[in-house]
């Protein structure tokens, strides 16, 4: 589903470049659940970021379901309503009610009519448990009600890849869990997912493989249990004896 | 203990009013000493007044009945070779004959009275259009230069850069005379099209730098959000950065079309009989120089502070999404 063949992502900046992607390859299957850990900095968002062309990597190649993001003739919005992201600060539109953000991309995109689109607005927002607040402003939400908009605005495209960048980072300890098990519904439906996170709860429960990144590179690619009982790298060590 | 202590506001209230007072005294001791001559009741006229228009007799008859018509009365006049009567309607206290009068072709029955628009209702009206076709074609000016000043290309930056450079750095009142005298000569422009296209070009320059700053103002993850769903920079635009970039800018932008009614004044320059032309027109003729210009100010006032109303209320309407 997803294949990254030598990715390389560059900042210029001020100073000396930083390679944020430093030659990574890696693929995704269909219907896994792969989660990226590892210090901040390590380059891991920039990673998830190279995966639907918000960002613009320098090298290599990201092959999205068949189809070179990098590629002249690509058309990159043909292939945005495929992935589906979800950000660290949810990033609602805050002039649109919660139903409008879930169907606004349905139509525009999409094309679909107001009666389609909303209906199935309403049952991704049934699905998110946050059906009666669809009248509502995002401003009047709690942060883990956003965040379970913003996943059911990303389903709306019916993406074939979910891409979640630190989708619980940012919310309140006590709003992790509601958002936790809308991610662990999708996974457990057979979602592809990429998930850049700091719970290693759901690492360790949900996750197929674990990619731990540091310094724009992938240390260790294995299944959880493996990784979390015995991690090979010491850095890896480190970083698990930190968070854990 | 509350932490500050609540003090009364009445005092100041006072002291706000006997400042005001104050100023309203110091005006009128300053007109006793210029020995200005008050005449505000010369003033209403210039907005509506009654034109008089002598009616005579059409031809040479009697005035064989005078009915009353209101303030009107109806005047039949029987010709004197026969045939069929005419009639004139004129006010009843400028009637000049009675019935039974006998009247040549031509003579004066009396005159009929109408409610004209004054010159300074026209002009407040000029001032008000001249203001809003310029302000809306500035907003679409401004509108796409901002957008040209974000545009990735070069070309369309560095023009909107020229642009706005060029009109920020020279006065109004020269970018009339040149619109006027030069662009205006050589297209063979109207004063009117000459002065609102100022005008326009002159308040899009400074809308392009208020809605450059509001679509910057938009935090990068909408944009991001956005494409992300697959949608076009357009789209993008359109849907999620610009309904929240005019709703940021709006009081800016108030500000602008606000000063716009006024900078609209400089236009008498160039002949175009705005409302302060005729204000001045009319102190050539009525002398009343500090009574019309008191009034031309209080109009100006009036359509400025009723559009800063109208505008709060759009602010308030916006912001139920906060």
């Amino acid at each position: 589903m997803i294949e990254v063949n030598n990715l390389v992502k560059v900042f210029a900046g001020r100073g000396k470049p930083v390679r944020a992607v430093d030659n990574v390859s890696t693929h995704v299957s269909k219907g896994e659940v792969v989660v990226i850990i590892g210090p901040s900095g390590s380059g891991k968002s920039t990673f998830l970021r190279c995966l639907n062309g918000l960002e613009a990597f320098d090298d290599g190649q990201v092959i999205i379901d068949g189809v070179d993001l990098g590629h002249s003739k690509t058309n990159i919005n043909t292939v945005r309503r495929e992935v589906g992201m979800v950000f660290q600060h949810f990033n609602l539109f805050p002039h649109k009610t919660v139903l409008e953000n879930v169907t606004l991309a349905q139509r525009v995109v999409r094309k679909r009519g107001a009666d389609e689109a909303e209906s199935k607005a309403m049952a991704l927002l049934t699905k998110v448990d946050i059906a009666e607040k669809a009248h509502e402003y995002p401003s009047r939400l709690s942060g883990g009600q956003q965040q379970r908009v913003a996943i059911a605005r990303a389903l709306a495209m019916d993406p074939k890849v979910m891409l979640f960048d630190e989708p619980t980072s940012a919310l309140d300890p006590e709003m992790v869990g509601e958002v936790l098990d809308v991610m662990q519904q999708l996974a457990r439906e057979g979602m592809t997912m990429a998930v850049v996170t700091h719970e290693m709860g759901f690492a360790r429960e949900m996750a197929q493989r674990v990619l731990f990144m540091d310094a724009g590179k992938i240390l260790e690619d294995a299944p959880p249990a493996e990784f979390f009982a015995a991690p090979r790298e010491p850095r890896a060590q480190t970083f698990l004896k930190q968070v854990l | 203990m509350p932490l500050k202590r609540r003090e009364a506001e009445w005092p100041w209230y006072a002291l706000l009013g006997l400042i005001l007072l104050a100023l309203a005294v110091g005006l009128w001791v300053a007109t006793k000493r210029v020995n200005y001559e008050w005449r505000w009741e010369r003033v209403p006229q210039y907005f509506f007044y009654q034109d008089e228009q002598a009616q005579s007799a059409p031809f040479a008859g009697l005035a064989s009945q005078i009915r009353p018509d209101g303030a009107d009365s109806r005047v039949e006049i029987t010709p004197a070779d026969g045939g069929q009567p005419a009639t004139v309607s004129v006010a009843t206290d400028t009637l000049k004959i009675k019935a039974g009068d006998s009247l040549a072709e031509g003579d004066e029955i009396g005159a009929q009275r109408h409610w004209k628009i004054g010159p300074l209702t026209r002009g407040l009206w000029v001032t008000i259009w001249i203001s809003f076709v310029s302000g809306f074609i500035g907003l679409i000016v401004g509108l796409i230069t901002g957008l040209c000043r974000l545009s990735p290309n070069p070309a369309l930056r560095g023009l909107a850069v020229f642009y706005i450079e060029l009109i920020r750095g020279t006065p109004l009142l020269v970018q009339i005379f040149i619109f006027y005298f030069f662009i205006g000569t050589v297209l063979n422009l109207d004063r009117i099209v000459a002065g609102v296209g100022a005008l326009a070009l002159f308040v899009g320059a400074y809308t392009a730098e208020i809605i450059r700053a509001g679509i910057q103002s938009i935090a990068k993850g909408q944009t991001e959000a956005a494409r992300s769903l697959g949608m076009t920079a357009t789209d993008t635009m359109v849907h999620i950065v610009l309904p929240q970039a005019f709703k940021r800018v709006l009081p800016p932008l108030a500000g602008q079309f606000i000063s716009l009614i006024k900078d609209s004044s400089l236009v008498s320059v160039i002949a175009i009989t705005d409302l302060t032309k005729s204000g001045r027109e009319i102190i050539t003729s009525s002398f009343a120089t500090f009574e019309i210009w008191f009034t031309v100010a209080l109009l100006y006032l009036a359509v400025t502070s009723l559009l800063s109303q109208l505008l709060f209320w759009l602010e308030r309407r916006f912001a139920r999404s906060d």
